[in-house]
C-alpha cells in the first residue's frame, strides 16, 4: 500500500521535474550493441538461464531474451553484460 | 567486470555447478558482491562460470542453501602458477641461476679492442692496459673511470698524443692518436761536393762544410768545391758537406734543320680488316677488296684469349688502315733557324736540370746546305755544378 503510494508520487515528481524515469522509477536501462552484446542496469535477478533463453526479473514484470550461446559476462548486483547472438527481447507482465 | 590482468595476478578458477537453483545462486552471488563472470550453460542443470579465488570459499553456504554441487574444472593465475613451481624447486632455480649468470657475465670484460695506432703494436698498448686492469675476463666494476684509466695510459705510452677508453657494454675500446714525429735524417757519409763540370762560378750557398771555391772563378770537372774535410791536419774532421753551387756552363751544338717540313694529315678514309689468329697463322676474315687509298697508315689492335694467365692460341687482329695525306711546306731561313734553336734550348735544359737556364747563346757559324740549315750554337747555362763524392775513410 504504501510502496505504491511512493511510487505514485515519486512517478509526478519525475514527470513534474523531467528527470530520467530509470533513475526516478527503478526502470530497466538496456544498451544493446549490435546482437552482440546486451547491459541492463536495474534488473533484480536472474529467472531463468539456459544457452538459448534467458530470463530477467524487473520491478514490474519479466524481461526475456532468446538467442543462441547466450553468456553472462559478468553479474553485479543491478547490473548484468549478456554476450552471444541475441535474437529476441520481450517483456513479460509478472 | 573487473580487469582480466588483475583477475590473473589474485588468481580465479574456473568451476563447474550443478543444481536445480543455479539461478538462485546466481542472483545470491551477485547480491554478497562475489565476482562472477563468464556463466555459460553446458548442459541440463550444469553451469560453468569463472569466480575469484578469494572469494571461492565465500559460496559454501550460498551452495548449501541452494543445494548446489560445486566441482573445480581448473585453476588459473598467478597463485596457482607459484604453487605449481615451489613443486619445481630446481627448474625455478635453474632459472633463477640463469639469470644471475647472465647478468653475470655482462658483468666481464670480453674484448679489448686497440684502435688508432700505426706504429705502436697492439700488443704494446695492451699490454699498458692489462697493467691498468683492463684485460680479459676483468670484472668492470673493478675497472677505474674511463677518463681516469685513459690519462694514466697516456702517462704509460709514450709516443701518443691522446688516449680515449671507452667501456661499452662487455667491450673496452681503447682508441690511440700518435704523435706525429718528425722522420729521422737519412744517415750519410762524410762527402765532399766537387764540380760537374767545367765551369765558372757564380753563386756560393754551404750548409756545412769548408767553400774551397770564390764567386766568378773558373773550376774544373772533378775539383773539389766544398770540401767535407774541416779544420786542420792535426785536429780536424770530416763532415757531410752540404750545399748548392751554380755555375756557368758552356755547351756547343750542332743543328740541322730542314727546310721543307712534312706534314702527315688523315683524310679520313679508312679501311678496317679483321683476322682471326691461330698459333702463328692469321685469317683474314673481314676487309676483303682492294685499297681505295695508296698513303696510309695502320694500326693494329690484337686480342689474344686467355685462360687465367696462360694464352691460348686463338685470337682475332683489327687492323685500321687510315689513309694519310702528306703535305710539303717549305719555311724560311730564319724560320729554320728559329726552330732548330728552339729544339737545341730544350736539349739543353733538358740535359742541365731543372734549375738550370740558358743565359746566352752565340751562333758561331751557319750554312745552307741541300735544303737544310746547318749551324753550330754555342749555349751558356747557369746550372747547379754540385756531384757527390764520399770522401774515403784512411787515405
Amino acid at each position: 500500500m504504501t510502496r505504491q503510494w511512493t511510487k505514485t508520487i515519486r512517478r509526478k515528481a519525475g514527470e513534474w521535474l523531467d528527470l530520467p524515469r530509470d533513475l526516478v522509477l527503478d526502470l530497466p536501462r538496456i544498451i544493446m550493441i549490435g546482437n552482440r552484446q546486451l547491459t541492463i542496469e536495474n534488473h533484480r535477478g536472474v529467472d531463468h538461464f539456459g544457452s538459448g533463453l534467458l530470463r530477467l526479473k524487473l520491478d514490474e514484470g519479466k524481461l526475456e531474451l532468446s538467442g543462441e550461446d547466450l553468456v553472462i559476462r559478468s553479474i553485479l548486483k543491478n547490473e548484468v553484460l549478456i554476450e552471444g547472438v541475441i535474437r529476441e527481447i520481450r517483456y513479460l507482465p509478472q | 567486470m573487473q580487469s582480466q590482468v588483475l583477475a590473473w595476478f589474485r588468481g580465479y578458477v574456473e568451476v563447474e555447478i550443478r543444481g536445480r537453483n543455479i539461478e538462485t545462486l546466481l542472483n545470491e552471488a551477485a547480491e554478497t558482491g562475489c565476482p562472477v563472470w563468464g556463466v555459460r550453460r553446458v548442459g541440463e542443470g550444469t553451469v560453468r562460470l569463472y569466480t575469484d579465488l578469494r572469494s571461492f570459499f565465500s559460496w559454501r553456504p550460498l551452495l548449501r542453501r541452494t543445494e548446489c554441487k560445486i566441482h573445480v574444472t581448473s585453476r588459473r593465475g598467478l597463485p596457482f602458477w607459484l604453487a605449481r613451481m615451489e613443486s619445481r624447486l630446481f627448474f625455478m632455480a635453474g632459472m633463477v641461476l640463469f639469470v644471475f649468470g647472465v647478468y653475470l657475465l655482462s658483468q666481464l670484460v670480453w674484448q679489448v679492442e686497440v684502435s688508432g695506432n700505426e706504429r705502436i703494436a697492439d700488443e704494446e698498448v695492451a699490454a699498458a692496459a692489462e697493467e691498468l686492469g683492463i684485460y680479459r675476463f676483468q670484472w668492470k666494476f673493478r675497472l677505474d673511470e674511463p677518463q681516469r684509466l685513459a690519462n694514466e695510459l697516456m702517462r704509460r705510452m709514450p709516443g701518443t698524443a691522446w688516449i680515449g677508453v671507452e667501456i661499452r657494454g662487455t667491450k673496452v675500446h681503447i682508441r690511440v692518436v700518435e704523435q706525429t714525429v718528425p722522420e729521422p735524417r737519412p744517415l750519410m757519409s762524410p762527402r765532399h761536393l766537387v764540380a760537374s763540370a767545367d765551369a765558372v762560378v757564380t753563386e756560393i750557398l754551404v750548409e756545412q762544410g769548408q767553400v774551397l771555391v770564390r764567386r766568378n772563378m773558373r773550376v774544373k770537372k772533378g775539383d773539389i768545391l766544398v770540401s767535407g774535410q774541416i779544420g786542420d791536419e792535426a785536429s780536424g774532421r770530416t763532415v757531410v758537406a752540404k750545399g748548392s753551387v751554380k755555375g756557368l756552363v758552356w755547351y756547343a751544338y750542332t743543328i740541322r734543320s730542314p727546310l721543307a717540313h712534312q706534314h702527315k694529315v688523315y683524310t679520313g678514309a679508312e679501311k678496317t680488316r679483321r683476322y682471326l689468329v691461330l698459333g702463328n697463322r692469321a685469317l683474314m676474315v673481314w676487309g676483303y677488296g682492294e685499297l681505295p687509298f695508296q698513303t696510309y697508315e695502320t694500326s693494329i689492335l690484337r686480342k689474344q684469349m686467355k685462360w687465367r694467365k696462360a694464352e691460348l692460341p686463338f685470337g682475332w687482329i683489327r687492323e685500321q688502315l687510315k689513309e694519310v695525306d702528306v703535305t710539303e711546306r717549305t719555311v724560311s731561313e730564319s724560320e729554320a733557324k728559329n726552330i732548330g734553336l728552339a729544339q737545341a734550348r730544350a736539349d739543353v735544359l733538358a740535359k742541365a736540370g731543372a734549375l738550370a737556364a740558358v743565359r746566352d747563346e752565340k751562333i758561331l757559324h751557319e750554312k745552307i746546305e741541300g735544303g737544310k740549315v746547318y749551324m753550330k750554337v754555342l749555349f751558356e747555362v747557369e746550372q747547379e755544378i754540385t756531384r757527390e763524392l764520399p770522401i774515403v775513410q784512411g787515405e
